[in-house]
């Protein structure tokens, strides 16, 4: 009898095949008899809206916790178990999404495209930071974001990497940070978060040449003082920025005796000693390279535009539309496999034309913005060598406000800090 | 420049004042922009989610590999509604089956994660132990060719990490996978 | 003391961190590179048990095998998961320790890495900047230059190749055989096409006037225009397949079908399937090389399970359109897919799957750029016109006839392109520009699949067991009947003068175009499916059997030629400038005499 029943099964099958490809219903729902009920199903959806208060919550305790540790008291303790509680709770717990640096990319979507609404945990975790920032430092830094708190943690000695190569090497969070939002805005991507390091160690799984990355980071990070931080992360290079110009800010302890101790324990080498200018350099000459820098700005500016401008056309290759497009195009060569993107366009009945016009936007979009990204990469480097170029005599010790990270270790090295410490008590 | 930090003592130096004014542009900068996108993420409704639209999902097996978890968060769901309770399932047995057991030459499933449960003549219930399901879709595949497609793919929004890309988003030949709002976190067919 | 057992247990854990993370590393590489659950083995052997029923052995080792796929992927991820956490917890001891290790001395490096003087360390640093800024345009230019020279690759075969000498050759050729009855048709015929007023669409009238005179071009089913007249010039009259006597290549076809070769510049399109595919596939008219093949594949509508069809029409047997710039072809699952000159695909459809109890044979017809498609099955009567680079609907006609096998042609008369369609009752005439109805005339029964033919300003149709019709194509008047003989599956085809058709019980027989007398019979032992065509004064058929009968295309309807060319053939042959392009049952080859 079933024998039977599904040898008609088949025929019926092959029957409605033909015909009704598309169609839902192929088979009645069945009328039972027994009295069967259909099960329940309960699909669990967490509580995003309780997350979000709490992350909020969290993100701005922390924040202000270690400004008033840094600024306040002066002390590194409440920033340390702060960076134990962010690795904790925004790294392991709860995977390090949405970050602050990935942030970034929605806030630039947001802005450019107007059909997008940005999400209100980005869009809280992108200004929060900026703010507190403007406001007290770079005190998101500090340990508030797991990605820093991680790298501040496994940190064990503190091997300086000379100031010339840094200053070179301060030039790619910049471009990360353009090119993150050139992908960003033109739809392609979220390179930051797709590129993200330590994610992968979060999550405990994750692509396995991230994992190795973010883990050989943290290797460096363990004799250099947050290697991510200062060379990589996009939204530290617009921390940066807002840290220039604080309100209020970690200081040299005031009554400085000059040990030298603080510019040595510093990580991210944020402290200048005193400097007397000695060079025996012409005033005329050091006005005159400041000028050629300032001339040769505006010719860096275009020439960096232009060679992004030509690259567009490469680097919208990113781009899903524009893959699929190529592959359009270049299917004339038979194939053995079948292209599950080249079935799926033309099983929705896709039409290369219509491919064609978007693609086409697309491109010029790329054009468009590759351009401004080529500028802005010019500009920073035309600005990181006339700021090179000035001279400036310090007389004692002084905190380079763009490069703090407000960890508060120099605190715990500086001898007069100790006895302010015992005064509070 | 050092001169003119010596010729002029008062605290209101040209870099004091370079700071102020960076300071005031800074600010305006964060007021206006937090104004601005407040009023985009307020006045849209947020898309929050990540799910897969089971009428765009060609069933191509990515979401099982390309997942940032070592187990995809996409996995089969069963909507009973929909399902004929068929005898010879286009999701169960693999097509061109010649005996309806549950041998492993028949079944589709590679993990065995579809349980079958005799109902009434002619009739089978069948239900998914995610606990078992790896996402590879081989199962609605089947479904959707030969039957009413009452198997298909979701993100388990309790398992998914809600990434602010979802990886398997970028590999979605379909371009199936898109952010839903609070409301929309599971696309059911009914 | 303490020092010492920090810095022992941080050495014993650094060990124990890198050792295993080699480990978790080679072990996620083997399982990445070997996913059990997805192993082809399992496939194949699944695949194997599918064929040969009830083979215990076969099945037991399948089970088997699945177990242990099971358990591998099940235990090595629970293997990854703890190894992890043993990393994990390895690696904190290892930092821990370190820390306090380290937690004597203060962060002092023991030597001064940079030099005292900021001024220095700045000017280094202008110079690395400097550096970083020249290797970055360096990269931006080899980069540039590298993926440009990709980019210029992928859009090089835009451009077809077409041979110029080929239709430099098509232009120098005189008109020397004037006194035949062909050129005399065709010459009356390019009059009235360059009278032809605006009636029709101006466009398609002029790339239909360009197709129609050019003879490096066969772009449908019987040649241009589907009309069975060729305008190729000096034409081989004898070959042999057995011998290879002036066969200049034969090429394998990958699947079967029924449908004839186009050509167009130095390709030739035809198509094939079989329950697994439906292809075009595109051959090399100079030396008979397989360029492309394209798939049908994913077309919405499209279904799963091939329609029915009978052996001797397949999901093939319609022939494909070209207009030199797209190729288009049907199958009988109703896809209709059309590729430009290089095989991209540019777009597909379903037309509805059809409803056809022998399948469905219509061939395409190529009007300028409009891809005209005749469908008319038990399920949907109608005709189309598409845009052939785009699959935009031009317009679309209800019809009323019924289920026809059928194709359509294009005839000039009364100053202006008309659209011929064979029904089941009548012939009707279109203007191929916009769909609007010419003439109707009823008369035909049965089942109907030869298609019309015209010369004349007269149309010609047929069907047996029913009557071979002559249409004043300008007042839409029936002339004449006739049925001493008439075709079921061949097409007729006719000049100024007269008539010839082929039937399937092995009659080629001519009448008088002008009144429908039967001037000559020749009865041969054979049968026709394949159609005449009239090339230079000659008209060419085969029989099923392969034999090929070359006959004078006059008023005598005497016999020049016949021979076996040694293959099969059910196909219509096309013809160009010095070739002909046949599809045999044993493949497809290429004619042209040796010199």
């Amino acid at each position: 009898m079933k024998r039977i029943l599904s040898i008609i099964t088949i025929l019926f099958l092959g029957f409605l095949a033909s015909t009704t490809t598309y169609a839902q219903d192929r088979f009645p729902r069945p009328d039972f008899e027994s009295g069967y009920q259909y099960p329940a199903t309960h699909y669990a959806i967490p509580n995003e809206t309780l997350w979000l208060f709490v992350d909020v919550f969290l993100l701005v305790l922390m924040m202000g916790i270690v400004a008033w540790a840094v600024i306040r008291k002066r002390t590194r303790k409440p920033v340390f178990w702060v960076s134990v509680i962010s690795v904790a709770y925004f790294g392991f717990f709860r995977s390090g999404c949405v970050c602050s640096i990935g942030s970034v990319q929605n806030v630039a979507l947001a802005l450019a495209d107007k059909s997008y609404t940005i999400p209100l945990a980005a869009l809280l975790f992108f200004i929060l930071p900026i703010l507190f920032t403007f406001l007290f430092g770079r005190v998101f830094c500090a340990g508030v974001c797991p990605m820093g708190a991680l790298q501040e943690l496994v940190n064990v000695k503190n091997y300086r990497i000379p100031r010339s190569v840094s200053a070179v090497l301060g030039i790619f969070p910049w471009i990360y940070l353009f090119l993150a939002i050139l992908y960003a805005i033109t739809r392609t991507g979220f390179i930051i978060c797709r590129f993200d390091p330590f994610i992968g160690i979060f999550r405990l799984s994750g692509d396995i040449g991230l994992l190795i990355f973010g883990a050989l980071l943290l290797l460096v990070a363990v004799f250099t003082g947050r290697p991510f931080c200062r060379f990589m992360c996009p939204y530290g290079a617009l921390l940066n920025l807002f840290s220039r110009v604080s309100i209020w800010r970690a200081k040299i302890t005031p009554s400085c005796i000059n040990c030298e101790l603080c510019h040595k324990a510093c990580p991210v080498d944020a402290i200048r000693a005193p400097y007397n200018n000695k060079v025996k350099e012409s005033r005329v000459q050091g006005v005159k390279r400041v000028l050629l820098y300032t001339i040769f700005l505006p010719v860096m500016v275009t020439v960096a535009a232009l060679m992004m401008r030509s690259m567009s056309d490469s680097i919208s290759r990113a781009n899903n539309d524009v893959r699929l497009y190529d592959m359009v195009q270049g299917e004339a060569t038979p194939k053995d496999h079948p292209v599950p993107e080249l079935e799926s366009f033309y099983g929705a009945g896709g039409t290369v034309v219509e491919l064609k016009e978007r693609v086409d936007v697309i491109l010029a979009d790329f054009k468009l913005y590759a351009t401004f990204a080529g500028g802005l990469i010019g500009l920073v480097i035309g600005l990181t060598l006339l700021g090179l170029s000035v001279k400036r005599s310090r007389k004692s010790y002084e905190m380079d406000d763009a490069q703090c990270v407000n960890c508060a270790r120099c605190f715990s090295y500086c001898p007069q800090n100790k006895i302010i410490e015992n005064k509070i008590q | 420049m050092n001169t003119t930090e010596q010729s002029n003592p008062n605290p209101v130096t040209r870099r004091n004042f370079l700071r102020m004014s960076g300071s005031i542009v800074a600010g305006g900068a964060i007021a206006s922009l937090s104004g601005v996108l407040m009023k985009n993420s307020l006045a849209g409704e947020t898309d929050y989610f990540w799910q897969i639209d089971p009428t765009k999902c060609t069933y191509c097996g990515r979401c099982e590999t390309n997942c940032v978890l070592s187990i995809s968060a996409v996995k089969c769901v069963h909507t009973h509604k929909v399902c004929g309770y068929c005898d010879l399932c286009g999701g169960y047995y693999r097509t061109n089956v010649k005996d309806l057991n549950t041998a492993a030459e028949n079944m589709r499933c590679p993990t065995g994660a579809i349980k079958r449960v005799y109902v009434e003549d002619p009739y089978f219930e069948y239900t998914i132990d995610e606990s078992l399901c790896i996402g590879c879709g081989k199962c609605a595949k089947g479904c959707n060719s030969f039957g009413n497609g009452s198997l298909y793919m979701q993100v388990k929004q309790d398992l998914c990490k809600n990434c602010n890309e979802c990886k398997i988003s970028k590999v979605c030949p379909s371009n199936a996978i898109q952010r839903v709002p609070y409301a929309k976190a599971y696309i059911l067919k009914d | 003391m303490r020092k010492a057992i920090f810095r022992n247990v941080a050495v014993v854990s650094a060990i124990f961190v890198a050792s295993f993370a080699i480990m978790l590393i080679t072990n996620y590489f083997q399982v990445r590179s070997f996913n059990p659950l997805q192993a082809d083995v399992m496939e194949t052997l699944k695949k194997i048990n599918d064929e040969n029923a009830n083979n215990v052995a076969l099945q037991e080792q399948i089970r088997q095998l699945d177990l242990m796929a099971r358990r591998a992927y099940f235990v090595n991820l629970d293997h990854l998961k703890t190894g992890i956490y043993l990393l994990l917890a390895m690696l904190g001891v290892l930092i821990v320790c370190l820390r306090f290790y380290f937690a004597g001395e203060k962060d002092i490096p023991g030597k001064q890495i940079d030099v005292v003087d900021d001024w220095i360390i700045k000017t280094h640093a202008r110079k690395y900047v400097g550096w970083f800024a020249s290797a970055l345009v360096a990269v931006a230019l080899v980069f540039v230059f590298v993926t440009a020279s990709h980019l210029r690759g992928t859009d090089a075969p835009n451009t077809p190749s077409t041979d110029i000498g080929q239709i430099a050759a098509v232009g120098d050729e005189s008109t020397a055989q004037g006194e035949s009855n062909v050129n005399q048709a065709n010459q009356t015929r390019q009059g009235e096409e360059n009278t032809v007023q605006g009636n029709s669409d101006d466009n398609a009238t002029q790339s239909l006037t360009t197709i129609d005179n050019a003879s490096d071009i066969s772009s449908g089913f019987r040649g241009n225009n589907s009309n069975a007249i060729s305008s190729a010039k000096n034409i081989p009259d004898v070959w042999d397949l057995k011998t290879g006597k002036n066969i200049a290549w034969k090429s394998a076809i990958p699947k079967h079908g029924f449908n004839s070769p186009v050509v167009s510049g130095n390709k030739v399109f035809l198509t094939g399937a079989d329950e697994s595919a439906r292809e075009i596939y595109c051959y090399d008219l100079r030396t008979g090389k397989l360029l492309w093949t394209l798939a049908a594949t994913n077309i919405p509508g499209s279904p799963q399970v091939m329609p029915k069809t009978t052996d001797d029409t397949g999901l093939a047997s319609s022939t494909a359109a070209t207009n030199g710039k797209q190729v288009c072809a049907i199958f009988a699952t109703g896809d209709l897919l059309c590729a430009d000159m290089d095989g991209k695909r540019l777009w597909a459809k379903n037309l509805g799957v059809p409803d056809n109890h022998y399948g469905y044979a219509s061939s395409l017809l190529a009007f300028g750029n409009s891809l005209i498609v005749q469908y008319d099955n038990t399920n949907a009567h109608k005709v189309v016109a598409l845009d052939m680079a785009t699959g935009n609907e031009v317009w679309s006609k209800t019809r009323t006839d019924k289920i026809t096998w059928s194709s359509p042609t294009l005839v000039f008369a009364n100053n202006r392109a008309q659209l011929i369609l064979m029904g089941n009752p009548a012939i009707t005439a279109y203007n191929p520009a916009n769909g609007e109805q010419y003439w109707r005339v009823d008369g035909l029964s049965g089942e109907v699949a030869s298609s019309p033919c015209g010369a004349g300003g007269l149309v010609f149709g047929a069907s047996e067991y029913a009557a071979l019709i002559a249409v004043d194509a300008t007042s839409g008047k029936k002339l004449w009947t006739a049925n001493n003989y008439l075709p079921e599956i061949s097409s007729p085809v006719a000049t100024n003068e007269n008539v010839y058709l082929g039937t399937t019980y092995g009659v080629l027989a001519c009448y008088d175009a002008k009144t429908g007398a039967l001037k000559h019979s020749h009865e041969l032992e054979t049968e026709f499916y394949s159609s005449p065509m009239i090339v230079e004064g000659r008209l060419y058929v085969f029989s099923n059997d392969g034999k090929m009968h070359i006959y004078t295309a006059d008023s005598e309807f005497t016999l020049i030629n016949s021979f076996e060319t040694g293959a099969k053939t059910f196909a219509t042959p096309a013809f160009i400038d010095g070739k002909i392009v046949v599809r045999s049952e044993e493949g497809l080859y290429c004619v042209a005499t040796k010199k």
